[in-house]
């Protein structure tokens, strides 16, 4: 390698600066360096701008960046939201919003001789308190019917399958009679009344009611366990969440302590730094 | 046993977003340095580093691993921050070098061991090679920044700023000289180190 190489060569220069050189190369430069003065200055310039360099450091930065798939926005007060309730929770919300459906239409079933059975809505009892021909529900398949009608639609009401249990429990006692009724010709409507003739108004009711009474129970037994499960949830968030703004002060503070003994001793620094220059 | 970026960019390529955060925690200082470096702006770094990985992770299916990851997002993120000069249509911002700022000495957060007055020269200093890098055109402040600050190759600078090799030295030696007339310009002359000149 000649000197002419060797000396203003930036590609060489720089591949010995940052120690990107091969050994003969560099053993080369380094003899050369000894007897070039003017090459060993510039290596050591660059290599004390190379010291400056270091001494340029970017700020201290929260960064915490975080790919989050789906994420939902968080609420601003975290405790205050509601999540998400699992099914069986879904399922007693509907029940209750049709027990109190049921409860706000006044529900009532009644069964007459003549008419049949009906299951009427308070909105839709007639002035009259004895059921009309026309609103009366005269055959067991259409009472389900009525009474779907009067709960919110595709609420599952945890006292139709006690109905549905009575309704197939009175299809099959009064099997017989309904079986002897049609050979006499008779009108669909007469027919169907006098299969039902059997049964009491009193003894219809006293089977019903007490269903009733115990589905009514049980949705409120439900009710109140879940309104105390949620107030528990809400609590230990709120409890979780005034534990991290106390954490957060705390930070703060300690900071706030760091800088200002800092700040104190920067201006006993100044103190002494302006008394020296006077 | 610690996973290698590549690992993890195949994890994250298969739908582990776990595993990119993991990438994203390994690497956002030394982006976020790279870019307060190139921008000068504590604020608009920081945005511009939350681009850079949101970008990468949209395009980390089409990644081949041609590069390292680390390059790809070097990349990524100095062609942001030049889209963002572009955009302010403005040099990178810096706080002037005379003086001495108090209230940012207090707002930053020094080392217990380091006292006050090595403090203030640490500082002053770095406002002044802050100053001295705006004079550099991009390419040159890019490669001294990707050499000083990232330890790259002179051949990954090369193939991210898609150059020559010889190009690279070229423009670091450029702007090493320029940096050194403007820190002696600015008063701060090359303080050489004891021997130096001497191998």
């Amino acid at each position: 390698m000649n000197e002419t190489r060797l000396c203003g060569n930036p590609d060489l220069l720089m591949s010995y600066l940052y120690d990107e050189v091969d050994p003969r190369a560099r053993r080369d430069f380094e003899a050369h360096l000894r007897t070039c003065e003017p090459c060993a200055r510039e290596v050591a310039d660059l290599r004390a701008v190379r010291g400056d360099l270091a001494a340029w450091t970017p700020p201290e930065a929260v960064l915490d960046f975080r790919i989050v798939r789906g994420a939902a926005p968080r609420a601003r007060f975290a405790w205050l939201a509601v999540p998400e309730l699992p099914a069986w929770a879904q399922f007693a919300a509907a029940a209750l919003v049709a027990g109190i459906a049921v409860g706000i239409s006044g529900l009532d079933v009644n069964y007459h001789p003549q008419t049949g059975l009906s299951v009427r809505a308070g909105w839709s009892k007639p002035a009259s308190s004895v059921p009309g021909p026309v609103a009366a529900v005269k055959a067991a398949p259409v009472q389900a019917a009525a009474v779907q009608a009067a709960a919110m639609p595709g609420a599952e009401a945890p006292w139709k399958a006690d109905l549905a249990a009575l309704r197939e429990q009175l299809r099959t006692e009064l099997q017989p009679t309904a079986a002897a009724s049609t050979a006499a010709p008779a009108s669909g409507q007469t027919r169907l009344a006098a299969s039902l003739v059997p049964m009491s108004d009193a003894e219809f009711m006293s089977r019903v009611r007490p269903l009733l009474t115990a589905s009514e129970t049980r949705l409120q037994r439900e009710m109140a366990l879940r309104i105390g499960q949620v107030v528990r949830d809400m609590d230990t968030q709120r409890r979780a969440d005034m534990a991290r703004v106390a954490d957060g002060i705390g930070v703060l503070e300690g900071r706030t302590g760091a800088a200002v003994a800092t700040q104190r001793e920067m201006m006993n620094y100044l103190m002494r730094v302006s008394q020296v220059q006077k | 046993m610690t996973a290698t970026d590549e690992e993890l960019v195949a994890r994250s390529v298969a739908g582990d977003s776990d595993s990119f955060n993991q990438l994203i925690l390994r690497w956002e200082r030394p982006i976020y340095a790279l870019a307060y470096r190139q921008i000068g702006r504590e604020d608009d770094a920081r945005d511009v580093v939350q681009e850079a990985f949101l970008r990468a992770f949209r395009a980390l299916p089409g990644f081949k691993g041609q590069a390292k990851f680390s390059s790809w997002l070097y990349r990524i993120t100095l062609n942001l921050c030049r889209d963002w000069m572009r955009r302010e249509r403005r040099a990178p911002f810096v706080q002037p070098p005379e003086g001495v700022d108090v209230d940012d000495l207090v707002s930053s957060e020094p080392s217990r061991a380091e006292s006050v007055e090595t403090m203030v020269t640490r500082k002053d200093l770095s406002r002044r090679v802050a100053s001295a890098m705006l004079v550099l055109p991009d390419e040159q402040r890019s490669a001294i920044l990707l050499k000083e600050y990232h330890g790259l190759t002179f051949q990954e600078i090369a193939e991210l700023q898609g150059c020559p090799l010889s190009t690279v030295k070229t423009r670091l030696y450029q702007g090493l000289s320029v940096l050194r007339r403007e820190l002696e310009r600015r008063g701060q002359g090359p303080v050489r180190p004891e021997g130096s000149g001497q191998p």
